[in-house]
């Protein structure tokens, strides 16, 4: 199931955080295709969320097409029409992003940050 | 999701001479959770005994919608209202013909696997406060009154506690309407903040916009004067600035490393703010 936490303190929007996470799931396949995502009602108790914030994470994955809602029965994970290489490819990078804007914080030169980049290459 | 549920108008009361709340106008969707802060004495209380019908204002109206009959309007104060000798059966039973409940929703009590056969008074404060809260939901509530309540209750029935508004907020679309000190469970909770002081409001905002506008910045120089704060702490290892209201562009301009907070610490700040407010008058 699901494996993610809040963090209450973040800048970013608790339902964002929800939509991330799920996202991130589908993206790294522990969710698959025509999987059953917890119903709403479940994940809001897990989380200590208000139930609505749940709702707005999933019907913005229904909208971006992570997800298809069947009425009555649930919401279920939709991969079939998407090109989930690019999507991959776009969290990596924002994620990417946000790692060079700390680094550069510190102080860190690009060469810096690519001989660490190999350090840990050749440990791996 | 936009109805109103609840309507205040003008709203006034006076106990004596002091000014409980002095012209209060505000309205509540349908669904919505809010959360009431505000120091004591800000009429927080007085304004959510007005909504439950306990006290009646000296001036204003209370408008629910035409929906909502006076059977879905729950109330729950520390003040536990409960006959102590009756079994929890007898207390239920009382509670449903007293608001005549002809269709209650039972399911809150089974959750909570309580004896019913026992009596009130043998129940801890903590578990009386949860049944007194399942009491409630049997009334399938269209809107939650919560006077902070959760402060005696234990960390396991708090948890309890907490899972059956969920269930309520999505089973029943409640509106929920608290006031809250203790924050670190609920904090998520609520989509929308009403400060209170000296009985008026001088904050209403969703909450993710307040995260958004109240930062922290831990210094030990003075902050430029362009950066507001509401509220400065100040001790031998350094300054704490409440930035408010916060600007992206701070960032930008400044060298300071502004943190988000969590609601109870944005709280917490806008209400210390007031108090130091209060000192320089």
């Amino acid at each position: 199931m699901i494996r993610f936490s809040i963090d209450s303190s973040s800048s970013v929007p608790v339902f964002q955080q929800v939509i991330q996470a799920i996202k991130l799931e589908i993206l790294s396949g522990r969710l698959q295709n025509g999987d059953q995502l917890p119903p709403i009602r479940e994940l809001a108790k897990i989380l200590k969320l208000n139930p609505n914030t749940v709702a707005k994470a999933y019907y913005t994955l229904e909208e971006e097409g992570f997800i298809e809602s069947k009425r009555g029965s649930g919401n279920w994970v939709n991969t079939k029409n998407m090109k989930l290489d690019s999507f991959r490819r776009g969290m990596l990078e924002d994620e990417f992003r946000l790692f060079l804007d700390r680094a550069l914080m510190l102080g860190a030169g690009l060469e810096d940050i690519k001989n660490l980049m190999e350090r840990y290459a050749a440990n791996e | 999701m936009n109805e109103n549920v609840l309507e205040v108008r003008n709203l006034k009361v006076r106990f004596g001479k002091k000014v409980a709340l002095g012209d209060i106008d505000v309205q509540f969707r349908k669904g919505e959770s809010v959360v009431i802060a505000g120091s004591n004495g800000a009429g927080k209380s007085t304004l959510l005994r007005c909504l439950a019908g306990v006290i009646h204002p000296d001036k204003g109206q209370i408008l629910y919608a035409k929906d909502v009959p006076r059977e879905k309007i729950a109330f729950i104060s520390d003040g536990l209202s409960l006959f102590e000798n009756m079994t929890l059966k007898q207390g239920l039973d009382f509670h449903l013909r007293t608001f005549h409940i002809h269709d209650p929703d039972e399911s809150f009590f089974q959750q909570l696997k309580f004896s019913l056969n026992q009596k009130i008074k043998s129940l801890s404060v903590g578990e009386r406060t949860l049944y007194h809260l399942s009491l409630l939901l049997s009334q399938k509530p269209a809107v939650l009154l919560i006077d902070e309540i959760i402060h005696a209750v234990d960390p396991y029935l708090r948890e309890k506690f907490l899972e059956a508004v969920i269930e309520a907020i999505d089973k029943y679309g409640t509106t929920m309407i608290t006031i809250n000190h203790t924050f670190s469970e609920i904090q998520n909770i609520p989509e929308r903040v009403l400060m209170m002081e000296g009985g008026r409001f001088i904050l209403d905002e969703k909450s993710e916009s307040l995260k958004a506008k109240i930062k922290k910045v831990v210094t030990d120089v003075e902050l430029p004067a362009e950066i507001p704060f509401v509220f400065k702490k100040e001790s031998v290892v350094g300054k704490e600035y409440f930035v408010y209201p916060f600007q992206d562009d701070f960032r930008r301009k400044y060298p300071y490393d502004f943190q988000s907070l969590e609601l109870g610490e944005i709280i917490k700040a806008l209400i210390g703010g007031e108090y130091a407010k209060k000192r320089m008058s």
